[in-house]
């Protein structure tokens, strides 16, 4: 018995969405089909640049540089309210996970 | 997103009335500088504000495009009030006139202080457009949420 006969472990490798999804999620009013994978990554981008953004708000509020005030406040709650968003729709996402691991097979 | 249009309107709005304070602020600091003889030196200046939206009725697709290319707000410009100047007498003044009388700018306190009073409640007012918009789009954020 040497170790030749033992197969060589290959590591799993996950499915392409591409090949899961049938024809691919089209885009809301578009015709290219888009991932969901890529809707996701999208929105949270958008969500982060928007964070960024109120993060440099917020570095030249404390460095007394602002040119007014309720920009950045409007700011803030522009990006508070997308992280929001972002929240919702990660619970949704969530939830319905859950219940698909419930489901009895 | 949708709501960052209400946002900015009510940001113009802010805008304007900041910029009404910030001039009636110069107004009463400038109350009691001397103008020269000629009648050179500080004017009494006042905010005039504009809307391009004009007053009939435009349908809903109309409005949606001007408030997206911002144009929904107001527009604001600064310019001189013209009031009389006010003339004291003060012979031993520097810049006194032949008669005796020092001109200073038409600045009228009590209208400075009723220009702030009115642009600080507007500023409210547009804060409280603002978080009602605001409370609206959390608001519908709980729509299907575990309540």
């Amino acid at each position: 018995m040497t170790a030749a006969f033992i197969p060589p472990v290959t590591a799993i490798q996950p499915p392409a969405l591409e090949a899961v999804l049938p024809a691919g999620v089209a885009a809301l009013g578009g015709t290219a089909p888009v991932s969901f994978g890529n809707l996701v990554s999208n929105g949270l981008q958008q969500v982060s640049a928007q964070l960024n953004v109120t993060q440099a708000d917020l570095q030249s509020l404390a460095t007394g540089n602002v040119e007014n005030l309720h920009q950045v406040m409007l700011r803030m709650e522009e990006s508070r309210m997308s992280f929001q968003l972002m929240l919702q729709v990660r619970n949704r996402l969530l939830e319905s996970y859950q219940e698909i691991m419930r489901m009895q097979v | 997103m949708n709501y960052s249009q209400s946002f900015a309107i009510s940001a113009t709005g802010m805008d304007v009335e900041r910029l009404r304070v910030e001039v009636a602020a110069l107004n009463i600091a400038n109350a009691n500088t001397v103008l020269s003889a000629d009648g050179k030196g500080f004017q009494p200046l006042r905010v005039v504000a504009r809307s391009v939206l004009s007053a009939q009725a435009m349908d809903e697709g109309g409005f949606a495009s001007l408030v997206g290319q911002g144009l929904a707000g107001p527009t604001s410009m600064v310019e001189p009030s013209g009031k009389a100047v006010r003339a004291v007498l003060d012979p031993g003044h520097p810049q006194a006139d032949a008669r005796g009388y020092v001109t200073y700018p038409g600045v009228d306190p009590a209208t400075e202080m009723m220009t702030m009073l009115g642009a600080s409640r507007a500023y409210e007012a547009n804060v409280v457009a603002m978080n009602t918009a605001r409370a609206m789009a959390i608001k519908a954020l709980e729509i299907g949420g575990a309540s």
